[in-house]
Parts: C-alpha cells; structure tokens; sequence
C-alpha cells in the first residue's frame, strides 16, 4: 500500500539524502550539554553527545570540555571523577592526568617520567555558558572557525515585533528548564517539535482547556508564505507563520464530525513555533505571552537523545525573577513542560520502532507535511557535517 | 671525544627489500636513531611495553637500555627478537622489520579483486561503473585513480573514482565509450553485475589541496568523475565552505550526462555554482551555452585571490584550459591537472 509514497516520493528523498544519513546527529554545532547548576564548582560530569562520550570540568570558575575516553585504555574518566589540581583532570584508573585546557598527558600519578608524558592528549571542545546552560561545540578537532553560539540559537526576531516573546539573547532573560532522555532517534524530536498537524495530541490537554483556549485540529499551509526560510547569515531554519493568513487552523472534519472552537476563540496570539539548526524549536508566546518555550533534541546516539525543554521569560528586577522561578516550578514544568510535552515525547517514541526499520524510505507524508520535508532539505543544505556513527569515527 | 668512536652504524631491513643504515649514538635507542634519522618505524609508548617498535635483530649486538622492563617473551628473545625503544647498538648491527618501508606513508597501490554490482549507460556515450572490492583495508584520497584490467586480456585501463572513500567497499567510475576501445568493447558486450575484474590502486596524486581560496573545476566529459568526489568530499570536510566552481563541457546531446547530480550537489552545496557547455547545439531543450568547458570561464573567475583550479579531461582540453589560466594571470603552481591519456 506504501506503493504510491515511495515510488513517488523517492526523487524528493534524494534530495535531502544527507539528512537520511544523519542517524548520529550533525556535527560542528553547538549543543547544550548540561544545566549550569548541574556542575558544580570542582566538579566533573559526563555526557555523550551524537555519540561521543564529554567530560566537563569546572574549576576556579570556568568550565571546560574534554574528551571522556581515557588515551590509556578508553575509559570514561567521568566514571568516578579524580582530579589532583585545579588545571588537570585524572584518570581513576592508572593516574593519566592531562591538561584541562589543552588536553595534553602531563603526567602518570604512578609514572611522572614516563615517556609517553607530552606525546599523547585528549581532544578538547570549545565551550559556552550561556543563561544557566553549558554549550560545547561538538564535531571535528579543529574546526576553524568556530561560529558564535548565537549562529546555532533561534532567530531573533526585531525589537519592534508586535508580538515580541523572550528570547535566549534578550539580556533581561531568565531560561529555566527540565531535561530527560527520549527514546526516539533526533531527528523524530525534531520533526513532532514544528509539526504543523501534531496538535491533535495536544487538543484534550489540561493546559489548553483550562485556560480558556482551543487547539485547532491542524494547521494547513495555504501558500509558499506558510513557511519562512532562513538561509541567510546567522541560524539557519524555518518558521511556521502562524496567525498570518498564510495558514489555515483546520477547525471541522465533516467526514468524522468533529469541529473545534479554534476559530471562534483564537487565543493563541502571537505563538509561532519555528526550527532551527541543529534542531533548536522556539514557541513563542508559549504557554503564556511574552514567555517563550525553546527546546533542543540532543542526539546521544542513533536511537535517544536528551529532550531539553526551556522557558524563558524577561526578569529586569530579582523580584520578578523569584515570580518566575515560582511560576516555573508550580505551573511551567508540571503543566506545561510535563504534562503537555509528555504527549510530544510519547509520539516521539511512538515512531522509532518504524523509523529504526525503513520507515524513511516507507512513509507516507500527506499535504501538512510540507514544512517537515523543507527541514529535512534545509539541514541537507545548511548542516555543517553529517556525524559518522563511532566505529566509522577515527580517534 | 671523538663523536665517530661511540656512533654505530644500524641497518634496518623493511620487509619491501629497502634497506636505510642509520647512525646511533651510544646509549641512544634504536628507534629514536631511526626517528632522528627520518626514518619512520612503527612505535607507540617508546617505554618497552605495548610491542609495537618490535624487530629481529639479525647482525651484531644490542644492549638493553637500563630502566627498561620488557614485555617481550624468553622465547621471543632467543628468537632474535627486540624492542627498538628499548636497545641500544652494541657496535655495527642490523634489524630487521617485519613490514614494508612504505607502511607509514599512507595507502600503498596494490592490486586486489573486485566483483561488478552496476552498470548503466548515464548517456548514449557514458558508462557508470559500479564495483564493490573485497579487501577491508583499502582506501584512496578522492581525485585519485585505479587501473582496471579489461577483463580476459593483459590490457590494463586508468579510471578516476567518481565516488568517495567513505561509500568503500563500493566505487564507482564513469566511463566514455571509444568506438573500438578494449574496455569500451568489454563494458558494451560483456560487462553484467556478478562480473570480476581485477583493479590496482590507488594511484595518482591529484585532488584536493589545502586551498585557502576558492576553488575552479573545469571537467571535459568523464573528467567530471575526479570532480564529483572531490565535491562529496568537500561536502563533508570540516571548516568554513569556501567557493566552487564547476565548468564541465561535453561534445553533444548524446555525451552529456549527470546535469540531475550536478543539481543536487547544488542544492546540497550553497557554496557551489556549475556552468554546463555543449560543443554541438542539441536539438533538444538546453538550458546551457555552446562551446567547451573552457569557454565557460570568464576572466572575473579568475580574479579571485587564493585561488586553486583543478583541471581533468582530454589532454588537448587540460592544454587549452591551462593556457586559458595562465592567460588570466593564474600561477602555475594553482594548477592541478588530471590528463585522461590513452592507457
Ligand atoms: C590517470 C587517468 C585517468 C583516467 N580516468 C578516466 C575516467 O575516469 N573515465 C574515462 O572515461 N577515461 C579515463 N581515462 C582514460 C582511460 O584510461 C582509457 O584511455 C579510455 O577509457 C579508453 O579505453 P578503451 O580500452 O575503451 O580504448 P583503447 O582500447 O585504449 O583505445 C581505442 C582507440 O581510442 C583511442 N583513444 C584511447 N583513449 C582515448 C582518449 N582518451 N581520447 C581519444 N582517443 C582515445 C586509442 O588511441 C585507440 O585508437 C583515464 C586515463 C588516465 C591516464
Ligand atoms: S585507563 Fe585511564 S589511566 Fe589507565
Ligand atoms: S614503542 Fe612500545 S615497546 Fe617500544
Ligand atoms: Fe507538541
């Protein structure tokens, strides 16, 4: 029956093929690694990140990133953090101690004039710490040059923007937020973060109802002006332009008899949802005006990545970011980021069983998906690498 | 003291027949000699454990340098065998070494099997090429080429790969029909998926350089095959996506091919702009210019600083365009070529 999809759609498929081959994420991006206050001072933790496993270190305030594979004999320094001084990290296994900064062996606890000292080092990473989140720059050793993390955040819309939202380089905004693992490959994250007809899952959810509002059924593009490129300098990605007239709320099914309020009530001003690379959503005007909701899907390998959901909301005085931490733990995490999100990560898992077994090639994409398939093009385009998965990976 | 009186001379026996003798100093160990020397051996941790710096000594004597303790076994050892980190020259000596002196130099050509998996006629003219080889270990630079032997015969023809090494085990090569032509005749008449043919390589030495500036590809035919890997490759190389442009000629209608994989390297590619020429006017639509792929470039192409061209087709092509070049004020050290001579 899937006849009709693949024989037709496999000359539009060839076209994104890098996208198809990204299984292990894209590299030479900034993606965020862990919360700043997950990492204290002195301390070391570790991530993996498309695959490859990251040590960070603070120490005397600054935070640096370093491969988490032992040169030794491979293992995860992280396992159980050993650090001697405060510009080296240590291996808990046989003492190799290198250089937080550039990686370089400087010493063996138990071998201090062994002759491998000097020859041998860990990659490093460059890193960022930016609003209470620690980025790295993961990709190839030596990338030149290394983009500003803003190329890698959502576009910043105008000052003068009628329905202006918090954004992650408004100097008065706060970000606060959850991260947990998602059993789905990334680009599944992705593509339900902006899927203009995945509101169905949301349509009998609390944080909707409750406040008055109603979800249409869908979103149908009614142009080429529905869906905005950025391919220009700066982050590279693509906005539903919702509330334009270039999109159409989808609000009754005569065949199912179903309608929704949506049109009657719209109550959704100003909240676009919009894309961008490495696969970084921006809701704004979500869950309420003025705050903005960003998530990223960090791949960890080819089959879960880490689902990062952010509010951000303005906070000029600490007063109003005391409201913020209020609302954000009372109302934002339980209601929206959990309760409402928990129906995007549910679908998320619910496709990669067929995704893991041919569903790209299977698929049978239908007229809402339009903007799903100019992602997948835009990151064939725009990516800055296609990771290699690890036993393809030199060292 | 007289610096003759504690230098020893060691010769080192690669297993390929090269043999290099080297100095020593007293107290120095072999591999640092050999190193010093700029002759590479194979080591890793230069302290008497892992075994990689290992080798037969098979002339004269070798001291243990003190400190060491060696992983070597009793056996190894009555069987002439050391670690060169770890030993000193005793007097004039020689080792041997259990590989090629090449070993270090990256891929070696060597001759191997491979089994065809696809051919296609992509024009009336051109034939695409699709083998997979067997051996595991075998690797090329994108812009390099194989010798493929026409099967059944001792006729041996040159074919650059159109395909990376990343896409290994398989390659892929284009391929201009020659009325008359041996492999042209094998290809037209013989050549089915399952087919085996016998390849040698990697050979050649163009492809990519370390440009710092834009880069100029100018492609007559299947000369386009070097030009589409070296474009992948650049795809996927890391750093900032410098210019390309790609001029690619051929005679008429019936000999151009890939102006749909041009399209999507473009569209995967921003950096990348092509120009296509056609000798012939073709009675169908075209949306190209008449000419060859030299007329295609015009002098602000040339313009550009840092600029590196890359040239691959029919000599009498290559010398056009490197006249084109160097017309247009292009030194000669920013031109690469490729000449697809009869073999
Ligand atoms: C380094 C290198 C890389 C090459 N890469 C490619 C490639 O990727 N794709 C490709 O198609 N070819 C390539 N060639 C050319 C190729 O090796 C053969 O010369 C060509 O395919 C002809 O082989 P044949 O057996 O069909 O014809 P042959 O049996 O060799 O020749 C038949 C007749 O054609 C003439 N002839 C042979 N070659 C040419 C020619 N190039 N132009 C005009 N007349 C010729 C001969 O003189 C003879 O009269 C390359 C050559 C070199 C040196
Ligand atoms: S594995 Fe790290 S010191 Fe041995
Ligand atoms: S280099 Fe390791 S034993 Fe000699
Ligand atoms: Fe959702």
């Amino acid at each position: 029956m899937a006849t009709t999809a693949s024989t037709t759609g496999n000359a539009d498929r060839r076209l994104y093929a890098p996208y198809l081959e990204a299984t292990w994420g894209i590299k030479n991006h900034w993606y965020p690694a862990l919360f700043s206050h997950e990492l204290a001072e002195d301390g070391v933790k570790g991530v993996e990140i498309a695959g490859v496993p990251i040590l960070l270190r603070r120490a005397k305030g600054r935070t640096y990133a370093l491969l988490d594979r032992c040169v030794h004999r491979g293992v995860k320094l992280s396992l159980k953090p050993t650090c001697f001084t405060d510009d080296t990290v240590s291996c808990w296994y046989h003492g190799f101690t290198f250089d937080v900064v550039n990686g370089a062996l400087v010493s063996i606890v138990a071998s201090p004039d062994d002759p491998l000292i000097g020859k041998v080092r860990l990659r490093t990473f460059p890193v960022e710490e930016h609003k209470g989140i620690i980025f790295v720059f993961v990709g190839d050793e030596g990338y030149e040059p290394v983009p500003p993390l803003a190329d890698d955040l959502p576009w910043l819309p105008p000052c003068d923007y009628d329905y202006r939202a918090a954004h992650p380089l408004d100097d008065e905004t706060v970000m606060l937020g959850i991260r947990r693992v998602g059993k789905a490959n990334w680009r599944l994250a992705v593509e339900n973060g902006f899927d203009p007809g995945h509101v169905l899952i949301h349509r009998d959810n609390i944080l909707i109802l409750a406040s008055g509002r109603s979800m249409a059924l869908g979103y149908r593009p009614l142009n080429d002006e529905a869906i905005k490129a950025f391919e220009d300098d700066g982050p590279k990605g693509l906005m539903n332009m919702y509330g334009t007239g270039n999109y159409e709320p989808v609000v009754n099914n005569d065949r199912l008899n179903i309608k929704s309020a949506a049109r009657r009530e719209f109550n959704f001003t100003g909240v676009r949802t919009s894309m961008f690379l490495p696969g970084v959503l921006m809701v704004e005007n979500f869950p309420e005006k003025t705050y903005a909701q960003y998530e990223w899907y960090v791949p960890i390998d080819d089959k879960t990545h880490v689902y990062w959901q952010v509010i951000a909301g303005w906070c000029p005085t600490p007063e109003d970011r005391k409201n913020f931490e209020f609302r954000f733990k009372h109302y934002f995490e339980p209601v929206a980021l959990r309760d409402f999100n928990d129906h995007d990560l549910h679908a998320r898992e619910a496709m990669q069983d067929f995704y893991a077994n041919g569903g790209w090639q299977e698929e049978a994409l239908c007229s809402m998906d339009a903007v799903i398939v100019s992602w997948r093009k835009m990151v064939a385009r725009h990516n800055r690498g296609i990771q290699e998965p690890p036993t393809r990976r030199g060292r | 003291m007289d610096a003759s009186a504690v230098m020893s001379t060691v010769r080192l026996c690669f297993r390929d027949g090269v043999e290099r003798a080297i100095e020593a100093a007293q107290g120095e160990s072999v591999l640092a000699a050999a190193l010093r020397a700029g002759v590479p051996l194979v080591h890793q941790c230069e302290s008497g454990s892992c075994g990689t710096c290992m080798a037969r000594l098979v002339a004269g004597e070798a001291s243990l340098l003190p400190g060491r303790a060696l992983s070597l076994l009793a056996g190894e050892i009555r069987d002439g065998w050391r670690l060169t980190c770890s030993v000193a020259a005793a007097g004039d000596c020689a080792f041997a070494l259990d590989y090629a002196s090449t070993v270090l130099d990256g891929p070696q050509p060597a001759v191997l099997a491979a089994t065809v998996t696809a051919l296609d006629w992509v024009a009336k003219t051109v034939a695409r090429l699709e083998i997979a080889i067997e051996t595991a270990d075998f690797t090329f630079e994108s812009g390099q080429y194989v010798r493929i032997r026409v099967p059944g015969t001792d006729a041996w023809r040159s074919y650059s790969m159109a395909t990376t090494a990343k896409e290994l085990p398989r390659m892929q090569f284009l391929i201009r029909r020659l009325d008359g032509g041996a492999m042209s005749a094998w290809l037209r008449d013989a050549c089915a998926p399952g087919a085996l043919v016998e390849i040698e390589g990697p050979l050649g030495s163009f492809g990519l350089t370390a440009s710092k500036g834009p880069r100029l590809m100018i492609a007559g035919g299947t000369g386009l095959a070097p030009m589409l890997a070296m474009l992948d490759t650049l795809r996927q190389r890391p750093g900032p996506r410098l210019p390309v442009l790609l001029c690619f000629g051929c005679t008429g209608e019936d000999d151009l091919f890939y102006v749909d994989e041009l399209e999507l390297r473009r569209f995967w590619m921003p950096n990348l702009k092509t120009r296509v020429a056609l000798m012939h006017r073709p009675a169908g639509v075209f949306d190209g210019a008449i000419g060859t792929a030299v007329s295609l470039i015009e002098d602000a192409d040339l313009r550009a600083p840092g600029l590196d061209a890359f040239l691959c087709g029919p000599p009498p092509m290559i010398e056009a365009a490197r006249g084109r070049l160097i017309a247009g004020g292009v030194p000669e050290t920013a031109i690469h070529a490729e000449h697809f001579r009869p073999t």
